[in-house]
């Protein structure tokens, strides 16, 4: 009853499809005994959270899928309560500290510190350690990786932290150089028809190589993607040799709805429509990177080759802009003024070469 | 520049500060090069110059009293004429003034002569003049002698005369003057040369002895020459200011042709004038007399018409057939007019003679009353301060209802209220009467400050026969207080009489009937605990009348107030209102200021009855007239620093006036609109930014405004973008991954950098004609609590689906709910009621619950935007989908905290609590006990409390004291 994706995960570096070699280190690892502190980055739809719970199976045993959730409830100095969600095995916990916002330097210390402050009680154990993944670790405030440094050695004998993140770029020095770091890179087209083949398979029909071709090429590297297109084509239509439109999310669609009307008109009332489809966008949990991805992306495909170069490079300025303020409308904003602008510009300006010429 | 640094002395010590200086100050060689070349010309051409200037001057107005003319028997020591004596002319010039503005001084004794100056900017004016005045230092040389003699002569004069000298050497002097600016510009001061030491004469008084071929000084003509001055100087230095952008201070503000020369006539002025800021227009109307409207009508004499005028008014104008003017046309009118007392028609004439009667009976009346007070006084001795001690305001306090100015429908609705209070009391208060204020026992009156509200009430009460007992933030107004000292039942007098209050009742006649007069209610504070409420719940049963005044109507403070007493909103009354009465007390205490002048101070005190007769009463300590420009800096010193709301900072902001050429705010005025709610400013500057119909494409068309409005949009909206990183600066941003910390950043004196980026910046671009501004609160903060909200439900979901899913929050959004949605929702819109089953098996699945669903089908975007799902899905299959969820068990992958908590505790209520203090009671009670418990041993009477604690009303009585004793501690 499940999605695909979820129903055909793999739970052991076995069944994994892609990036042999780095199973294979994995495995050796964790087989070792001298398990470190390790660092997963890669894409979203790479598999980095597959191979961490196969590496998790690896180093427990099947207790390690016995997953539960608790909700743990934090106090901060302002004797404010934080709710925190914690998954949970005997052996490992995970945690998100985005969850709690500013707030996630208190979960880290307290939450650490308890775990790592008691032994492995499970005397069956096959480590004596505990293992913490920390999701999101990018977007960790930086006190709280500042919080992150010491307890990483101090508590090693009964601790190993395992950080997963998109980027490394906004760790800091510290962290990664207490940890392995493993990168988890996006699989090719190759490895993803294989998957998709794999899927197919499971499920009992065979996936068409068109039809597989397009799947990985609008999935961009993103596995997960991947397999909820196959399953979204599949319910579609049953006979996957038709020629089928692969249908956009609900939000994509929705940018580049917003990029179109950039392009159409050029005008304050247009702004303030744009303005007003923005908000929708990022009240809905959209990102706003991705927002302004999607739409630069979209504009782009449309306006004179002069001017992409251009748009994409205000659009990266506005992209840093958004994540040092607050206020991300605003940014947002002033990259599609900016484009409008310059697209009047060269419009204007093509126009009056035409009448020289 | 000269002038500009060292202009500071007082009127009144300046000249004697000036004085010090000219006579000891390092003696520098100092003249111009042209005054050295041209002395000898002047002194041919003196005598036959001389006659012109007297001329020119003694048509002007009457002198101005408090600048007396000085008398300055020194003469310097002719060849050391220092550079900071040329510095003391400029102070001179400055020193007269009486606005606070840096007017620069200049003294333009003809138009040629302000002409050729115009073009130069106001500083170097400023320095233009006193170089000038050296040249003419041979002329005055030849008069010194006799100055020494002739105590009075004035450095005015004397740069009259300088003026006039240089008129005759007309073509060659402004060039002179150029150069002249060019030099002081470079060097400063420094360029003095040795002068004649005649110019140094220049005493600051201004009687100067001068003319003609007879140098004798004639006091009464100096005098004459004086009053033009300020004029003069007014004029000047609004030529000075509005020298710099191109159009603007192009034309010359004439003198009026005769003091009041534009006296009968309204004016309106649309649209922007080429050199005049509106202010500037609007002030100049005023300052001759003029009445100055808002919106056309048929009244209106003349419309004063500038670019891009309003089409309403425009309209207007046609539709009335007004005059119309341009701003030359306006001018011209303040130069040429003389109003003609004769020409005005009978019945304004009228009109203003029985405006005059009666002011003067007013006054004749406020001077009978005083007497009697007085006799009355001097007869028994009483408690009340002789009558010359008391503050004015007192003293003209209104005594009858007539008297109070404006607000008299809200008067009489009180007076009325009153009057019928013993009935409506009778009646129970069941009968609302003709306002249906009848059925309330007590009247909050708000309304802002010095408007007569305290007033009102007392007089209302005394007319109606009440006696009035007031409280105000001066006394203690607790809960206990106000319950035990107010005789609300009215049922004795005895408790007036002899009680701790009897203070209150002294010196009025106490009646059996009385009002409770609550000053200041929203006055009630921290030592006021429970007040309010008390006050509230007064109301409801008194039995005599309340009065409640406040000033702010919307305080959260008084909610307790709104729902028992008739809300009666006192507004500022129309200086129309005031201005007669202030009149009157003017005349009575023989204070010459004309109408023009009152209407300036009420104005500017914004209605503000108390603060123009404070205001008033001290400047009579000092002088008995009062001037437009002397009005205008009272006013100034006086000035009300009220808190704009947003609403209007954006107009002005936005508006066309702020930023257009001739408008004359600094950047730090700008800036301090922003100051005045600096949290929402700029988002009201964001939402509106795009509103305008900008200024700056007034000249251009086509593609090209198209164009240039895309480039000015731009700017403004990257010069937010850059505001907002400024914001992060200060507030500190949610996840700044580039900042050190994420904690705010606190960097406080950022913030006027901020005022730039965000608001002043944005508005300088796109300031324009616009109206409509609305608020963020529909938008932008609606979005983010939007936003908020959302985020917070997702993050619920994906902690949900967690054990099945991989993927964080933002995959969840981006992939997960599009993938669900066919599966959990589309069944429903399409299949209808019979799909439920499989979609609640599809949802436990990922433990998904019902809030859940709503979560998913909200945050849907496009055509799975939740509306357009909703509407899609009938309300059947909605029902038994929500009926056979909630009917069946689903796994639960967590527990919420919240879920397993401890209960609150709930307070040990004992039947229906009637009121929330008394609940307060029990639950102390409860603690007392709880402690009792701890530390006695005696188990009886422990026992005995606890069972049947309302049993004993002693142990209750104690336990509740001590329990509010420790609340109040």
């Amino acid at each position: 009853m499940s999605l695909w994706v979820d129903k055909h995960r793999p739970r052991v570096l076995d069944d994994l499809h892609y990036h042999a070699g780095l199973s294979a280190r994995l495995r050796a690892l964790a087989a070792s005994g001298d398990f470190p502190h390790m660092l997963f980055y890669g894409p979203s739809g790479a598999g980095k959270k597959t191979r961490i719970a196969c590496t998790l199976r690896e180093l427990f045993g099947k207790g390690a899928e016995k997953l539960k959730i608790d909700q743990r409830v934090f106090m901060t100095p302002a004797r404010r309560k934080l709710d925190v969600n914690v998954v949970q095995s005997n052996y490992h916990i995970e945690i998100t500290p985005s969850e709690v916002g500013n707030y996630d330097r208190v979960v880290i210390q307290e939450l650490l510190k308890e775990i790592a402050q008691t032994q492995q009680v499970d005397l069956s154990a096959k480590q004596r350690f505990k293992v913490v993944i920390i999701n999101e670790a990018d977007s960790l405030s930086r006190d709280a990786q500042a919080a992150l440094r010491r307890t990483m050695e101090k508590y090693m004998s009964n601790m190993r932290i395992i950080l997963c993140t998109n980027s490394t770029s906004k760790l800091i020095a510290p962290i990664k150089s207490r940890c392995l770091l493993v990168r988890v890179a996006a699989p090719t087209t190759e490895e993803m028809i294989d998957v998709l083949r794999h899927v197919g398979r499971k499920e009992g029909f065979d996936v068409p190589d068109k039809i597989a071709h397009e799947i990985t090429e609008d999935a961009n590297g993103n596995m997960r993607k991947a397999v909820l297109v196959l399953e979204a084509l599949k319910m579609q239509s049953t006979d996957l040799d038709k020629p089928l439109t692969i249908a956009k999310p609900d939000w994509e669609t929705y940018c580049h709805k917003v990029g179109d009307m950039i392009i159409q008109e050029q005008s304050p009332a247009r702004v303030m429509e744009v303005r007003a489809k923005l908000y929708e966008l990022l009240s809905h949990c959209i990102p706003p990177t991705i927002v302004l991805k999607t739409i630069a992306e979209r504009v782009v495909q449309q306006v004179d080759e002069s001017l992409k170069a251009e748009i994409m490079h205000w659009a990266a300025i506005y992209e840093v802009r958004m994540r040092i303020g607050n206020k991300k409308i605003y940014h947002l904003e002033a990259w599609v003024v900016k484009v409008m602008s310059l697209y009047k510009h060269l419009f204007y300006d093509i126009n009056m070469t035409d009448f020289d010429d | 520049m000269a002038g500009g640094k060292s202009k500071a002395p007082a009127k009144p010590q300046g000249r004697d500060i000036r004085n010090f200086f000219g006579q000891s100050s390092q003696p520098a060689p100092a003249s111009s090069q042209q005054a050295s070349s041209s002395t000898s010309v002047k002194h041919t051409n003196e005598g036959v110059y001389k006659s012109k200037p007297i001329e020119i001057i003694s048509d002007s107005d009457e002198p101005k009293p408090f600048r007396k003319a000085r008398a300055d028997s020194k003469a310097k020591p002719s060849d050391i004429k220092t550079k900071s004596e040329r510095i003391m002319d400029v102070d001179e010039d400055d020193v007269p003034l009486p606005t606070l503005k840096r007017k620069k001084a200049v003294l333009l004794s003809s138009d040629e002569e302000e002409d050729s100056k115009k073009a130069s900017p106001p500083r170097k004016k400023a320095a233009v003049t006193p170089a000038s005045s050296s040249k003419p230092s041979a002329s005055t040389s030849a008069a010194k002698p006799k100055a020494k003699a002739a105590p009075a002569r004035t450095s005015k004069k004397k740069q009259d005369d300088d003026f006039i000298v240089s008129n005759s050497e007309e073509d060659d002097d402004i060039s002179e003057y150029d150069d002249d600016d060019e030099d002081i510009g470079k060097k400063g001061k420094a360029k003095a040369k040795a002068i004649p030491k005649a110019a140094s004469k220049k005493t600051p008084a201004r009687p100067q002895p001068t003319k003609a071929a007879t140098k004798a000084p004639s006091k009464a003509a100096t005098g004459d020459e004086d009053k033009p001055k300020p004029k003069f100087n007014w004029a000047a230095a609004k030529a000075a200011k509005l020298a710099g952008p191109v159009a603007p201070g192009s034309k010359p503000i004439p003198q009026a042709a005769a003091p009041e020369c534009l006296a009968g006539l309204s004016f309106v002025f649309t649209g922007e004038l080429s050199s005049l800021s509106r202010d500037e227009a609007v002030e100049l109307a005023k300052r001759n007399g003029g009445r100055v409207t808002g919106q056309p009508s048929s009244k209106t004499s003349f419309v004063v018409l500038g670019s891009d005028a309003g089409p309403s008014k425009l309209a207007a104008i046609k539709k009335n057939n007004l005059k119309t003017l341009d701003e030359d046309g306006f001018l011209n009118l303040i130069a040429t007019r003389v109003p003609d007392p004769s020409a005005l028609d009978e019945k304004t004439k009228k009109k203003l003679e029985k405006d005059r009667e009666a002011i003067r009976e007013a006054a004749a009346e406020m001077e009978k009353r005083e007497k009697k007070a007085m006799k009355a006084s001097a007869a028994a001795p009483s408690a009340k301060p002789a009558l010359v001690n008391q503050l004015w305001t007192d003293r003209y306090a209104p005594q009858t209802i007539k008297e109070i100015c404006g607000n008299k429908g809200q008067v009489e609705k009180l007076q009325k209220w009153l009057q019928d209070w013993s009935s409506s009391l009778k009646s129970g208060f069941k009968k609302p009467g003709k306002d249906g204020m009848n059925v309330f026992r007590a009247v909050l009156v708000t309304g802002p400050p010095g408007i007569g509200k305290t007033t009102s009430a007392h007089m209302c009460a005394k007319l109606a026969g009440f006696t009035p007992i007031e409280l105000n933030a001066s006394d203690a107004r607790s809960k206990k207080l106000v319950e035990n000292s107010t005789n609300i039942a009215n049922t004795s007098l005895d408790g007036w009489m002899t009680g701790g209050n009897a203070t209150n009742a002294a010196g009025i006649a106490i009646t059996d009937k009385t009002c409770l007069i609550m000053d200041e209610v929203d006055g009630m504070s921290a030592g006021d605990r429970g007040g309010v409420g008390a006050l509230s719940a007064l109301i409801r049963k008194t039995k005599v009348p309340i009065i409640c005044i406040a000033n702010d109507r919307g305080a959260p403070k008084l909610k307790p107030l709104q729902s028992v007493a008739f809300n009666l909103t006192f507004r500022k009354p129309e200086v129309a209102a005031i201005r007669s009465r202030i009149l009157s007390i003017a005349y009575k205490e023989k204070l010459k200021i004309p109408a023009n002048v009152i209407d300036q101070l009420i104005e500017g005190a914004q209605s503000d009855i108390r603060q123009v007769l404070n205001m008033l009463s001290t400047w009579k300590l000092s002088s008995s007239e009062m001037d437009f420009d002397e009005g205008k800096a009272l006013v100034k010193m006086n000035e009300k620093y009220t808190i704009m709301t947003p609403f209007n900072v954006i107009n002005r902001m936005l508006g066309p006036y702020l930023f257009s050429p001739t408008a004359r705010e600094t950047l730090n005025d700008k800036m301090e609109l922003y100051f005045h709610d600096h949290s929402f400013i700029p988002l009201f500057m964001q939402e509106n930014y795009l509103k305008t119909q900008p200024a700056k494409l007034r000249n251009f068309d086509g593609p090209e405004k198209t164009m240039k409005q895309l480039e000015l949009m731009d700017k403004a909206a990257s010069s937010i973008s850059d505001g907002d990183l400024v914001d992060a600066l200060i507030h500190g941003s949610r996840r700044s991954h580039m900042l050190p910390s994420n904690r705010p950043e606190q960097h406080w004196s950022l913030m006027p950098l901020h005022a730039v980026c965000s608001t002043v910046r944005p508005a300088s671009f796109v300031y324009g004609a616009g109206a409509g501004y609305g608020g963020p609160n529909a938008i932008w903060l609606g979005q983010n609590s939007k936003q908020n909200k959302l985020m917070r439900q997702l993050t619920e979901v994906q902690a949900r689906m967690r054990t099945k899913v991989s993927g964080d929050k933002t995959e969840i959004r981006q992939s997960y709910i599009p993938a669900l949605f066919p599966h959990v929702v589309k069944p429903l819109m399409d299949i209808g009621a019979s799909a439920v089953d499989d979609v609640i098996d599809y949802m436990d699945e990922y433990f998904v619950t019902r809030e859940d669903w709503d979560t998913i089908v909200e945050l849907g975007l496009d055509q799975n935007k939740d509306d357009i799902v909703l509407k899609k899905i009938s309300t059947a299959t909605k029902t038994s989908f929500t009926k056979k969820y909630n009917s069946k068990d689903h796994p639960i992958p967590f527990h919420k905290a919240t879920d397993l908590g401890k209960v609150p505790k709930k307070i040990a209520a004992a039947g229906p609590i009637p009121d929330l203090e008394e609940a307060m009671d029990i639950d102390e009670e409860t603690e007392e006990f709880a402690e009792a418990e701890e530390e006695s041993d005696d188990d009886i009477s422990k026992d005995s409390l606890i069972k049947a604690p309302k049993a004993k009303p002693g142990a209750k009585s104690s336990a509740t004291t001590k329990g509010k004793g420790k609340a109040k501690r």
